[in-house]
């Protein structure tokens, strides 16, 4: 999950927890509220009572009576003045039931018991429960209106924030990380960013970038400039066996200096390849060819025919004529090909098949397939097959593995991707994937 | 046949002479592009085999001037370069062939062979081999009047074979000749055994083909 909508999220959530929490709080907290205002004004309404009783005597309520007792018109508060039951609690506050008037109602009622002219009188103020709460329920609405509208204001503006704080992160996503591919020959400027970590991660970036291309670009000259350096050498070497070949006839040296321009040859080989490679990864060759699939096929196929036959192997070749693919190197295209058809040849067994077909009938990406019947790959040497001069250990032809890091450069320098998946003695599978920008299905011709 | 040699490597233009003063070339050395342009100046010449790579003066521009010096003969390139873009320049300037180093020298004296007929046209590319005769620039072969259908990998080894006649040619050169760079590493293989097979069933289904010779552990050659 991204940064900016894991914070969203916890933002969301962390809002959404005080919301809920509050919302369970609140009929509590305004209950409590209501009830402890309650009190207070009850135990004031006490002491006016007391301090009356003080100043004008108890007779002022009793007017002659023995008790006093008074209600408010909707009953909603009373006050009782009685003389007090013995052993009766000083002091309480208590919510209970009272028949007032016939009708039974919850107050909130303070008890007082108090002393006057040596009598216990116990003065009791009571106020009904309906009357404390009638303000509950609006209070409770109200303040979750506004608690909401607050939430929502500090998450539209942590949203926001948050989205404006990793917007060079995104930048530096985007444009440093994703879809780079080596080697980086496009370069970014910084991003502008005022948070320090950010500016650290991009030149960071910045400077590895920059230092594996440097890397790279030396390693590339370096191999550009050996094989040149071993092509004047390797040539002489070479015109000297070949004069010297003519010079003795005798059978014996004949076979010594064929073993010997064999050896040359091999470093040739591999002096030429490295070379190629090179000139791919120096972005040496155009890609402006247009090529119909089923005739490059056919045409190494063509090509390899006395390899084939000399293996006794057997071909079928399925590939839609329809298929164009555009913006290549037809050269390196073929190579590829070739290397890959060369390779099913060369690892099949004796008799063996090889097959050759496509998916046009099916989805994009266009794939092309090549499968053979032959030893197979050791599922420990796949992940190295394309790497320059490893050889698989198990491998017993001569070969010196720099084919198929021919095929991986060729394949890299186009897009392509390569899907291999084998068997140790069942074959192997190859599968070209082209990128869809370079395919182009053409209205079907006639097979 | 006069051959003016520019290579500023000495070993190496030292055994391009050797190899084609047996073929009866007449060879001159150049080593610089200094040396090459006096030669120019006081002799005519059939080939110049030029190497772009000169101490002293591109060679694309030696080509130029050699071309104005001496417009007839015929120019091959040599280079360690190898850029696509050398051979087309190279090309485009007037050159006639263009063979990327290291090459063999048996390559080298078949594409003078092919550009010597090619010039020279139809006149004497006509080969005769025991009852069979091929026409080297229509690209055929006879049995009295009957044609032989040669692929053409087929026929270039036996043009190629017949060039170096009564030379025994081992199955790496006559591989690098067809395949170029494509040719492999592997050659314990039989490629080229497979091809010659289908040329001598081809042929002898006709008469005899006792001239296509197998040198037992080197290749093939062609004897008359």
């Amino acid at each position: 999950m991204k940064l900016l909508n894991k914070l969203t999220l916890y933002h969301t959530l962390s809002k959404t927890v005080i919301v809920i929490l509050f919302t369970a709080l609140l009929p509590l907290l305004v209950r409590e509220i209501a009830s402890r205002y309650t009190n207070t004004a009850l135990q004031e309404q006490k002491n006016k009572v007391l301090q009356t009783i003080d100043k004008n005597g108890i007779d002022y309520y009793f007017q002659g009576d023995s008790s006093y007792g008074s209600y408010t018109m909707l009953k909603e508060e009373y006050i009782s003045l009685d003389a007090a039951p013995a052993g009766f609690p000083a002091d309480t506050i208590e919510t209970t039931q009272r028949i007032v008037d016939k009708d039974t109602l919850t107050y909130r009622i303070l008890s007082h018991v108090f002393e006057y002219n040596h009598k216990k009188y116990l003065l009791e103020i009571g106020k009904t429960l309906a009357a404390i709460d009638q303000y509950n329920a609006p209070l409770q609405r109200v303040a979750l209106y506004a608690l909401a509208g607050l939430i929502l204001a500090t998450l539209l503006i942590d949203l926001f924030f948050t989205r404006l704080l990793l917007r060079p992160l995104g930048i530096i996503i985007r444009t440093k990380l994703l879809n780079r591919k080596f080697p980086f020959k496009d370069s970014h400027p910084p991003v502008k960013t005022t948070t320090t970590d950010f500016r650290y991660l991009d030149d960071s970036i910045i400077d590895l970038m920059n230092k594996i291309t440097a890397a790279f670009d030396k390693e590339r000259e370096f191999t550009s400039n050996a094989s040149h350096e071993l092509m004047t050498p390797i040539s002489i070497l070479q015109n000297k066996m070949e004069n010297l070949m003519d010079a003795m006839p005798q059978e014996e040296a004949q076979e010594k200096i064929m073993g010997m321009m064999q050896t040359l040859n091999r470093l040739k080989k591999i002096v030429r390849s490295l070379l190629l490679i090179s000139r791919i990864e120096n972005d040496q060759f155009v890609r402006q060819d247009s090529v119909q699939a089923y005739s490059l096929v056919e045409e190494v196929r063509a090509e390899l025919e006395d390899r084939i036959e000399a293996g006794c192997i057997s071909i079928e070749i399925n590939v839609s004529r329809s298929v164009t693919l555009h913006s290549l190197n037809r050269d390196l295209l073929f190579q590829l090909l070739y290397n890959l058809i060369n390779n099913a040849i060369r690892y099949n067994k004796k008799e063996g098949s090889i097959r050759i077909y496509d998916n046009a009938e099916t989805t994009e990406p266009y794939i092309l397939t090549i499968e053979d019947t032959g030893i197979g790959i050791d599922k420990a040497d796949l992940p190295f097959i394309f790497n320059r001069f490893k050889k698989g250990s198990s491998t017993t032809t001569e070969g010196f593995g720099i084919g198929l890091s021919i095929v991986k450069s060729i394949a890299q320098y186009h897009g392509i991707e390569l899907q291999l998946v084998s068997e140790k003695g069942l074959g192997t599978t190859c599968s070209i994937v082209f990128p869809a920008q370079i395919t182009s299905m053409s209205p079907s011709l006639p097979a | 046949m006069k051959v003016l040699i520019v290579e500023d490597e000495r070993p190496m233009a030292l055994e391009m002479e050797a190899f084609l003063k047996k073929a009866f070339y007449i060879c001159d050395l150049a080593f610089s592009a200094r040396q090459a342009n006096e030669l120019l100046d006081n002799n005519p010449y059939n080939f110049i085999l030029l190497d772009l790579g000169l101490p002293d003066k591109d060679g694309l521009v030696v080509l130029k001037e050699a071309k104005l010096k001496c417009p007839d003969a015929s120019y091959i390139i040599l280079t360690a370069r190898g850029d696509l873009e050398d051979r087309i320049k190279g090309l485009d300037l007037g050159a006639d062939d263009y063979l990327p180093k290291p090459f063999s020298l048996l390559e080298l004296q078949s594409r003078m062979a092919a550009i010597s007929r090619r010039k020279s046209g139809l006149a004497g590319s006509l080969v005769q081999l025991g009852d069979f005769s091929i026409d080297l620039n229509q690209r055929l072969v006879f049995f009295g009047k009957t044609s032989i259908e040669l692929s053409k990998k087929e026929f270039d080894l036996l043009s190629y074979l017949l060039l170096h006649k009564n030379r025994p040619l081992t199955r790496l050169q006559l591989s690098e000749h067809i395949w170029g760079s494509f040719s492999d590493d592997d050659y314990d293989s039989n490629y080229i055994d497979v091809h010659i097979k289908n040329i001598r069933k081809k042929l002898t289904v006709h008469a005899p083909a006792d001239w296509l010779q197998t040198i037992r552990g080197i290749g093939y050659k062609i004897k008359s």
